[in-house]
């Protein structure tokens, strides 16, 4: 274990020597959150409540999403993708390193970057300046665990479309499709509950909402109750421990066609 | 008993055909005529514990493709390989932990960060104790003064300097084998020297095992005992390097532009050439380029330095070049049964 966290621990320093990049994703991010803060207001101008939450609740979701969106931008499928058109993945290969293991602690490490670089800072902003309201519950003490998982489940995807690289040789096409994809069906963008009754059904059984939906509830919903939280918990434990086997299985096939020419 | 064991190895790449223009492109997308590659195909050897053997041959040759199925990257299409006695592939993360690797083109130096953080990491992963850490650094700081380098970011090392720490670092964790894939590539000849010596240096020390890839035909000579040359995907030949070198080492190229090349001049320099040493001289000529004239020479019965000062003398010269036989031309004399 100690090899892979030294692991996680040079993907760090690596990522945290370029510190300018981070002025501008905060402040991309404030600017979408304004911009999302505008638009909300007036969607709630004539009404209360709207699908079960007050304003307050929805923007906390909008804002708290996205905040959750950048720090599990690890551009981990691209780079992936990278490493095996450009045959640098036989540098990992020749290692005594388990390569789903290898990929996950660098993810673990862009992750810790964006928490300190983008997604704090961000988060301190946003209660500064809206001054949104958040209500303490028991949600509030889970929600930590249940952004684990959905980081877990949100690595799955990027490590399986990642793994298509070695089908694909580009990955570009299908990194753009796993994006568009998980946003509109994970909650990202929008709350699952402003969708249709029947899609909302199906999209709760699916695991997608496991990365935003579910975490963002528990912060956003703390009168849900404990007892619906662990369940929610639960789904998405069920959801890692799925796809950890699913892209294991798919990684036993894919390393089968490596093909790398000369050097 | 041989820590490496090949035998009737072989690797086929199925390949898709692409076809011309932007047309055949958009027509490859829906194509399944593929073509079979052997990029290895059966062959066989034994390599035993310490010794450092050349393993050459052209571009394309099966080199690679041959390393990356001794380390457990590639499988087999059919044959058997083992190292230490195992399969390479079946149990690559095991087997990864007695081995070490230099690809001479792509380093597996941490990019971005300061050198000694790579040696860190390394550590880990090999789960290198400290004791034994510190020992092979202060040993590779004797070797290469590798000290001075450790807060640099590996991206800023010069190529030779970045060698140097690629090597070392392949070296850390002690393999019982270590793989140099063209670990001189596009160095000078100082570094090539300094890391011939390095390389020579840790087989003694260690016993390690080392295969060795490469283009430079004077990597080979400082080195290795042993010479395997291959060329698409067969062994052409497997045995003591000095056999080789008894045919090449002596041979140079000389390259001379003579002034008013016509279709005569090239017959005029062989009638010249046969008269004044003799029909059994050991010197050919071809017209490779244009303007280049090539005349191989054996030196172990005719100087260069004659040849030059006659051809000098007969002919309106104009620029020289003495260049050493490359792998391509020892390949092509192997093939023509120089060594059969």
């Amino acid at each position: 274990m100690r090899s892979y966290l030294a692991l996680a621990r040079g993907q760090y320093m690596a990522g945290i020597i370029y510190r300018f990049g981070f002025l501008f994703a905060i402040l991309g991010n404030v600017v979408y959150m304004g911009v999302a803060y505008f638009l909300w207001k007036s969607i709630y101008r004539n009404s209360e409540t709207l699908r079960g939450l007050t304003f307050d609740q929805a923007f906390l979701y909008i804002a708290l999403g996205s905040a959750v969106f950048i720090l599990l931008k690890t551009y981990t499928d691209w780079y992936m993708a990278y490493e095996i058109r450009e045959g640098l993945i036989t540098n990992q290969l020749v290692k005594p390193l388990d390569y789903q293991l290898y990929v996950l602690f660098g993810n673990l490490g862009a992750v810790l970057i964006n928490m300190t670089g983008i997604t704090l800072p961000t988060l301190i902003l946003l209660f500064a300046v809206f001054r949104t309201p958040v209500t303490w519950g028991v949600g509030l003490l889970i929600f930590p665990f249940s952004l684990i998982l959905a980081f877990l489940v949100s690595f799955c995807f990027d490590y399986f479309i990642g793994l298509m690289a070695f089908y694909t040789d580009s990955n570009w096409g299908l990194s753009m499709t796993k994006e568009i994809i998980i946003t509109a069906f994970s909650g990202a963008l929008i709350p699952l509950q402003f969708f249709p009754e029947s899609l909302q059904k199906i999209l709760l059984w699916l695991p997608f909402q496991a990365i935003y939906h579910t975490p963002l509830m528990m912060v956003t919903k703390p009168d849900l109750g404990l007892e619906t939280f662990l369940r929610m918990l639960g789904v998405q434990a069920l959801w890692v421990v799925v796809l950890f086997a699913l892209t294991r299985l798919f990684y036993n096939q894919a390393i089968k066609v490596l093909r790398i020419g000369g050097g | 008993m041989s820590l490496i064991h090949i035998q009737n190895l072989s690797k086929h790449f199925k390949m898709l055909n692409r076809r011309e223009g932007l047309g055949g492109a958009v027509r490859d997308l829906f194509s399944g005529d593929y073509r079979l590659v052997r990029a290895v195909d059966g062959i066989s050897f034994d390599i035993d514990p310490g010794e450092i053997v050349g393993y050459i041959g052209p571009n394309g040759a099966g080199k690679s493709t041959t390393i990356k199925m001794m380390t457990g990257i590639l499988q087999p299409t059919s044959g058997i390989i083992q190292v230490n006695g195992q399969p390479p592939y079946a149990n690559r993360i095991r087997q990864a932990q007695v081995m070490g690797v230099v690809f001479g083109q792509r380093t597996q130096l941490w990019w971005d960060l300061p050198v000694i953080e790579s040696f860190k990491i390394l550590k880990e992963i090999y789960k290198v104790d400290q004791k034994t850490f510190d020992q092979h650094m202060g040993m590779f700081n004797d070797l290469v003064g590798l000290k001075t380098l450790y807060s640099q970011q590996v991206r800023t090392l010069s190529l030779g300097q970045r060698m140097l720490c690629d090597i070392s670092a392949s070296f850390l964790h002690n393999p019982q084998v270590v793989f140099l894939d063209e670990p001189t590539i596009g160095l000078d000849i100082s570094v090539k020297a300094k890391i011939r010596s390095v390389v020579k240096e840790l087989n003694q020390m260690r016993n390690t095992t080392i295969i060795l890839t490469t283009h430079d035909l004077g990597d080979v000579e400082a080195l290795c005992k042993r010479i395997i040359i291959i060329d698409k995907g067969k062994i052409l030949f497997d045995g003591d390097i000095k056999k080789v070198t008894a045919l090449f080492g002596a041979l140079r190229t000389l390259k001379v532009q003579i002034e008013n090349f016509s279709d005569t001049t090239l017959r005029d320099l062989h009638a010249k050439i046969d008269a004044h040493f003799g029909a059994d001289h050991c010197v050919t000529i071809a017209e490779v380029e244009e303007l280049w004239t090539d005349i191989t020479i054996d030196q172990a019965s005719t100087p260069l330095s004659d040849v030059l000062s006659f051809v000098m003398t007969q002919f309106p010269v104009f620029d020289v070049r003495i260049v050493e036989i490359s792998m391509e031309q020892v390949v092509r004399k192997v093939y023509d049964g120089a060594l059969a």
